[in-house]
């Protein structure tokens, strides 16, 4: 505001005709715009870096003390004198959920999403699209209570009894799905994040299959092929890259979810094959933890956190990377 | 039906019957979208190996005669049409009709190259194996001869794996014709096919729908006079959603029959 009454009262002391002098205010407004929005900027980068630099730095003495050796030793056990800590059992836990959950939200979110913009006739589309926009708006702590009153009793009383027993004996599934049943078990935690990454997953397909240029299916309709042929031979395709990189925004959000999954999973550093007995994330471990810890253990948690926030950005990298490709090739 | 009479008598001008025996026959065809009565009690046959063309300024409805012929339209809400359009003893527009098949007897090529986001060899292997389930050596000799049938057999045959896409617009174009032919379709339908594509690749394109009228019926959708004039034998021109006049293409451009088409081919509108 202060910029614009300037250049009014340059105008008005000078005359109408003395451009320059006008724009010169204008010019000053432009440095100083030019100065807030550069700083904005930097100061993402800032922020970052110093992340990045108080994690390493909080995390020194467990690299210092435990190696690399922290990323395959399982036992946990931080009130032990000097305290062990590893990792593994974190990693594990959340590979094999993150796993679990895109295993379940690709298939359903892709199918979701050739529904919405192939075959769903016009007055469903809006309903079923803000559903979906719905559920990527619901707090995670609210996804934790419901795993954990709802869907965790179904598990325990329904779900796993069946299929232990169904499995029973059979080699490698048999171990995968061995009991005793449990509310807070991987699985449960694996469908909690599928249910909370199926959004991003959702959105992202519907968006790329928008993108496939109508002629080019109506090229394919028009030697006769079936909506199943046309999505399978030449929507997906087409949209290879982009699906991918939605993927890896919903494995990224996978990884990383804290609240739900602390709620359902048990928090045992354990590793079991079974995918129903309890078990931890790596965001999980931090937010059970973290509280009551201090000194060398708190130092292992920021380690957690840093190869938590390495994982994830390595995930995210690619996505953006393919997402890049996808609009080069849109674009040509 | 009950202004047949009506529509006869109003296409007086034309030649009554087309020396080839009818393959495609469109009697009161209307068309709308939505509300909009885009084609009105459009009566027309195609002759069997012979190429019609389309006429007309923008968004006279030649383009969306086309696309009835192979119910494309049907892909999109709140599009419909009246009347009567047979192919041979098919009603086109009968509701229960498989389209799948009503489509490879009715091919169709766009105004843009479309190819498949997959190799040249599987551009044209595609459309085959929906129909037919041959072996390899087969199947190669299927793909040589559409490739040839669209002639660009010459210029890919080094390359059949690289993607359709990696052609130029012109080959791509061609391609796609190849694609149509390989599914050994009756009718192919050409919707301003060369108006993306140099005048090389226009001249090449033309040269090949004149080769494949020996074999198929054709209707083709243009803006370039000459182009019609070129290519077809017979050619329609069609104003505001109405078949103004259809008669053999030398009688169309020297002495036609309605003032309209007159004006619109010595380009005084569209």
């Amino acid at each position: 505001m202060a910029v614009q009454s300037d250049a009014s009262d340059v105008i008005s002391a000078a005359g109408p005709y003395d451009r320059a002098k006008a724009l010169s205010a204008f010019k000053l407004g432009d440095v100083v715009f030019y100065w807030i929005t550069r700083l904005s900027a930097i100061s993402v980068l800032l922020i970052l870096g110093g992340i990045i630099v108080s994690l390493i730095a909080g995390a020194w003495p467990a690299m210092k003390e435990y190696g690399f050796a922290f990323l395959w030793t399982q036992r946990w056990a931080p009130s032990a004198d000097p305290p062990v800590l590893g990792a593994l059992g974190p990693i594990y836990g959340t590979l094999v959920t993150s796993f679990i959950a895109m295993l379940i939200a690709i298939p359903v979110g892709i199918g979701i999403g050739i529904f919405l913009t192939e075959l769903c006739p016009q007055w469903l589309r809006r309903p079923i699209g803000i559903a979906i926009e719905l559920l990527a708006g619901i707090p995670s702590i609210i996804y934790g209570m419901w795993g954990f009153f709802v869907l965790g009793p179904f598990l325990a009383y329904t779900f796993q009894p069946f299929m232990i027993h169904l499995f029973d004996g059979v080699p490698v599934l048999g171990a995968i799905f061995a009991g005793p049943p449990s509310y807070l078990s991987m699985f449960n935690a694996s469908l909690i994040l599928a249910i909370m990454v199926l959004p991003f997953i959702t959105a992202i397909s519907v968006d790329v299959f928008k993108t496939v240029p109508p002629v080019l299916k109506e090229a394919a309709y028009g030697i006769g092929c079936t909506t199943w042929e046309v999505v399978r031979s030449v929507v997906i395709p087409y949209t290879r890259v982009g699906i991918i990189g939605g993927i890896m925004l919903g494995l990224g959000r996978a990884l990383g979810e804290t609240m739900a999954v602390t709620f359902i999973i048990g928090n045992s550093f354990r590793i079991s094959s079974s995918i129903f007995a309890p078990g931890t994330t790596i965001s999980a471990a931090i937010a059970s933890e973290f509280a009551e810890s201090d000194g060398l253990h708190q130092s292992g948690l920021i380690l957690l956190g840093l190869l938590l926030f390495v994982l994830t950005f390595f995930v995210l990298t690619a996505a953006r990377l393919m997402l890049l490709r996808l609009e080069r090739k849109a674009g040509k | 039906m009950n202004d047949l009479s009506v529509s006869v008598s109003a296409s007086a001008h034309s030649t009554p019957l087309p020396e080839a025996p009818a393959k495609v026959t469109a009697r009161n065809l209307n068309f709308y979208y939505g509300e909009h009565h885009a084609l009105k009690n459009i009566n027309i046959s195609l002759g069997t190996n012979r190429v019609t063309a389309f006429i007309g300024p923008s968004g006279c409805g030649k383009s969306t005669l086309l696309r009835i012929f192979n119910r494309m339209y049907d892909l999109y809400p709140g599009q419909r049409a009246t009347g009567q359009l047979m192919l041979d003893q098919t009603n086109i527009l009968d509701p229960r009709l498989d389209l799948n098949l009503l489509r490879a007897r009715v091919g169709m090529v766009f105004q843009k190259p479309t190819p498949f986001p997959m190799t040249i060899y599987e551009n044209i292997a595609f459309g085959i194996r929906l129909y037919e389930k041959i072996p390899k050596s087969e199947m190669d000799g299927r793909v040589e001869k559409a490739l040839r049938g669209g002639a660009l057999w010459n210029e890919v045959k080094d390359k059949l794996n690289a993607s359709g896409l990696s052609l130029s617009g012109g080959q791509q174009q061609r391609l796609c014709i190849a694609r149509t032919v390989a599914v050994r379709p009756e009718v192919i339908l050409f919707d301003e096919p060369c108006s993306a594509l140099d005048p090389i690749s226009t001249a090449k394109v033309e040269e090949l729908i004149h080769e494949l009228s020996e074999d198929y019926t054709i209707a083709i959708v243009t803006h370039n006079m000459q182009q019609a004039a070129r290519v077809s034998d017979k050619t329609a021109f069609m104003y505001l959603g109405e078949l103004i006049e259809f008669d053999d293409t030398s009688k169309i451009f020297t002495s036609p029959g309605d003032r309209r088409t007159q004006d619109y081919i010595t380009g005084r509108f569209g």
